[in-house]
């Protein structure tokens, strides 16, 4: 920026004297030195930028909830926050500002010059910012939500806590170019008396002529202005860059947006040694804190094994989207401390069926109780009506859920995701939570890692760092989708690894997964799934080593199959 | 301006143009300045601080002082601070684009505008106006008046400017097609939407006749002897006012005492004559509301 200054001083230098020789006794540079510090036009420039930033304020504020009004799935909101958008968007700044100023007063509503500026340029900033936010917030891969859901986190929280700091990185360039255009954008303003700088530039060359010099200065000014919003960008962006690794990172970090200063919390290893702890010591580790699980998992239960108390009961469970009915009636149990293995082709509603048991989905018919109660339902006059509180509802409940995907929050390190809940959800003081994830952490065989950003780790450890986080709010149930789907071969045995410690530790674990292996060894019972219905269930040697339904035959030869190293 | 004429009739449209008020005032009497009179003679406005709307950028009616830009100086801006100190009635110069300039006065923003404003009919249903100044229009052009033009006749086939929406605009495209009747070339013409950017085509030589207000062609030339001479003038018959709330008498009565003061004391003449305007295009002071 600084040597576009210069040359642009040095073009203005050379071009000056050429185009103002009709008055040789004043050297052009110098008088064009002299209008940029002129405080005539300074105050002007300052004037531009008091209502820029005020009505920036202003504008964005707006365009956040006229954002999340578009994104509303009622007709009336997003459609009336999209009349305005089309409106405001749609018609002429200069009118609009004219409107307020001159065509308000007879109405009884009088606004002076600097009130209706900054209102006018904020109303229409927020038609344009509620765009940009919108589309910034749609960036944001829709599992990070999902995630904050299943932790029983609200839709503000979530949108505050995950998405919205996600979501800065798509917004600021648009942001920022709305701050330059709206601070060079002020001197439509002039029609309702805004004198600022361009106006005011346009009134001294009115009187001496000097276009070149004045209007030269004025850009110059613009240009100072426009770099120090530039370098505010700059700053942002790099705050919000989450590939720039944190512990290597360095300034301070926006605590409104949950990014904590960097650099704080425990070192761990030296910036760049990224090679993957060997997992005989993670394992090693994990081994130490089994005790530690167990008591998450069975706080009450001295004794370990299953309960012969129906835990989790599935009754006619429908579930259609659209016209496909994706669960046609299902019947199911899971014990205390049971552990069941869902499988089944893709396509047979196993999935679905997990996401109704913690409510992220809601159920057409039938219902769903976890130890005797629903999940953010209540039932009047034979009919399930979703209750008002949905996120208190799941968190409530407290079970954890583990994707397919991970799902990790992608801007917080491995322990602020497990923190995350216990501090936003459950109120634990950071410091009790801290040493909660930490433990959590090491009985993942992840201490190593605990600063560090998702994208940092292989896919083996994000998902054990998902599962930490899912058992850092005491669930009494855990759900797992296809754990180790997205996995790498060589990293599913990391996952199953934790999971079979944790269901020797006695947690109640209901799995949908296609390892026919982890299904054989560690599930109580295994059931079989397949377009919305319940095939066959029964222990792994039932289902697994005898099937009866040819379904399932066919089924289970073609994971073989797949999972044939040849 | 036509952007102005939109914003008046949605303006009118509004309810703002209330019946025409009827109301022929005798130029006063025993016209003298009596600042310290100000609550008998002119009740309502006593006390007050008076806005006046002016766009800084037309000289010599408005414009900034070279010395301080804060101050606003010009035939105009001279006017109304001699008329205002007569009636001992403290103002304020607001300065805006010309075009929003009227709406404030109609909306209530500003107490008037008093910026080269031609009195129209039209323009009498939404304020009303007190005249000073017999409107002219001259024609710039480059030093040495290269294309040889004297009259609007010989711009005929030539390359014109005139303000965006304004009167002179109007004219041209309508020269244009006599040109075109008579046989000759027709004008090509191009708009500017301000004045010092008119003045820079005829500089730069993308066109070779601008016109406007006469007052301004000659302050151009004096300013920039070397670039610009006057092609010609014409004497219009349109009037310049003050254009002020409707239905302000005092202020009306206020601002018609201070002028015939000014006139009769040969202030006024010193004021044209400081800014080089010819003070024979004076007009007599009346107040108008129709």
């Amino acid at each position: 920026m600084p040597q576009a200054i210069a040359a642009f001083l040095v073009f203005t230098a050379s071009i000056a004297p050429a185009l103002a020789a009709d008055d040789p006794p004043l050297s052009p540079w110098r008088e064009f030195l002299s209008y940029i510090v002129e405080p005539f036009l300074l105050e002007g420039a300052l004037l531009a930028l008091q209502i820029s930033v005020l009505a920036m304020i202003g504008g964005i504020t707006l365009g956040l909830g006229l954002g999340l009004m578009r994104l509303s799935r009622h007709a009336a909101i997003s459609g009336s926050a999209w009349l305005y958008i089309w409106f405001v968007r749609g018609t002429p700044q200069l009118l609009q500002l004219v409107f307020l100023y001159d065509a308000l007063p007879p109405l009884g509503i009088k606004l002076d010059t600097f009130t209706t500026a900054v209102l006018g340029f904020a109303l229409n900033e927020a038609a344009f910012s509620a765009e940009i936010i919108r589309g910034g917030i749609m960036s944001v891969n829709r599992n990070q939500s999902l995630a904050a859901t299943s932790l029983g986190m609200g839709p503000f929280l979530t949108l505050r806590r995950i998405i919205l700091p996600q979501a800065m990185r798509a917004i600021l360039p648009g942001m920022s170019n709305d701050v330059i255009g709206m601070i060079k954008g002020t001197s439509v303003a002039s029609v309702i008396f805004v004198n600022e700088l361009t106006f005011r530039s346009q009134q001294i060359v009115g009187q001496n002529f000097k276009f070149f010099t004045v209007f030269a200065a004025a850009g110059v000014i613009y240009l100072i202005m426009t770099s120090a919003v530039a370098a505010c960008q700059a700053l942002l962006e790099r705050q919000f860059n989450i590939e720039i690794d944190r512990e290597a990172g360095r300034g301070s970090g926006f605590k409104l947006f949950n990014l904590p200063l960097r650099g704080s919390g425990p070192k761990s290893a030296a910036p760049g040694a990224l090679a993957p702890v060997p997992v005989a010591k993670d394992n090693a580790e994990a081994a130490a804190s089994l005790d530690w699980i167990r008591n998450i998992a069975n706080p009450t239960s001295a004794e370990l094994g299953i309960e012969p108390m129906p835990f989790v009961v599935f009754r006619n469970v429908h579930k259609a989207y659209g016209s496909r009915e994706v669960l046609r009636g299902i019947d199911l149990a899971v014990n205390k401390g049971e552990v069941v293995v869902i499988m089944g082709p893709s396509g047979s509603g196993k999935s679905t069926l997990l996401r109704l048991v913690n409510h992220l989905e809601s159920l057409d018919w039938g219902e769903i109780t976890v130890e005797g109660k629903y999940v953010g339902y209540q039932r009047r006059h034979n009919v399930m009506k979703p209750t008002r509180d949905l996120a208190k509802a799941r968190a409530d409940a407290q079970i954890g859920m583990v994707f397919q995907h991970f799902n990790l929050f992608e801007h917080l390190s491995a322990i602020e995701n497990v923190m995350e809940a216990p501090v936003q959800v459950y109120g634990e003081k950071p410091e009790t939570a801290r040493s909660l994830a930490l433990k959590l952490l090491a009985s993942v065989g992840l201490s190593q890692h605990a600063n560090k950003l998702p994208h940092r780790l292989s896919g083996g450890q994000q998902q054990r760092v998902a599962i930490a986080r899912a058992l850092a709010i005491s669930p009494r149930l855990m759900l797992f989708d296809e754990p180790t789907s997205a996995l790498d071969p060589e990293l599913v045995g990391e996952v199953l690894g934790v999971m079979r410690r944790l269901a020797e530790a006695g947690m109640t674990m209901i799995v949908v997964t296609h390892e026919v292996r982890f299904a054989q060894e560690v599930a109580d019972r295994v059931v079989f799934m397949d377009e919305g219905l319940v095939v066959e269930q029964g222990t792994p040697a039932e289902v697994l080593g005898t099937p009866k339904h040819e379904r399932t035959q066919r089924f289970l030869r073609m994971v073989e199959r797949e999972a044939d190293p040849a | 301006m036509s952007r102005l004429k939109g914003l008046l009739s949605a303006l009118s449209s509004l309810g703002l143009a209330a019946a025409l008020l009827l109301h022929a005032t005798p130029a006063s009497a025993e016209a003298k300045c009596e600042p310290d009179k100000v609550a008998t003679k002119y009740p309502t406005l006593a006390g007050k601080t008076l806005k006046i709307g002016q766009d800084g950028e037309s000289p010599p009616y408005s414009f900034r002082d070279p010395k301080d830009f804060k101050n606003l100086l010009g035939l105009d801006a001279d006017l109304a601070r001699e008329t205002f100190g007569c009636a001992g009635i403290k103002i304020e110069f607001v300065t805006g684009g010309w075009s929003g300039l009227l709406p404030a006065v109609i909306a209530g923003q500003t107490d008037m505008m008093w910026d080269t404003l031609y009195y129209t009919p039209k323009r009498a249903e939404q304020v009303d106006f007190v005249t000073y100044l017999t409107a002219a229009t001259g024609a710039l052009v480059a030093k040495g008046n290269p294309k040889a033009i004297t009259s609007l006749d010989d711009v005929c086939g030539k390359r014109a400017t005139a303000g965006l929406g304004t009167v002179e605009e109007a004219t041209f495209r309508d020269l244009s097609k006599k040109c075109e009747k008579d046989g000759k070339k027709e004008i090509s013409l191009v708009t500017y939407p301000d004045m010092p950017g008119g003045t820079r085509l005829i500089a730069s030589d993308r066109a070779d006749v601008m016109t406007t207000d006469l007052n301004m062609v000659n302050s151009f030339i004096k300013s920039n002897p070397t670039t610009f001479d006057r092609g010609f003038m014409i004497i219009s018959d349109y009037k310049i006012a003050v254009g002020y709330t409707k239905g302000n008498k005092d202020l009306g009565q206020a601002v018609l005492d201070g002028l015939t003061v000014l006139k009769e004391s040969g202030k006024m003449k010193e004021i044209f004559e400081k800014y080089n305007v010819d003070y024979t295009l004076a007009l007599p002071n009346e107040i108008l509301t129709k």
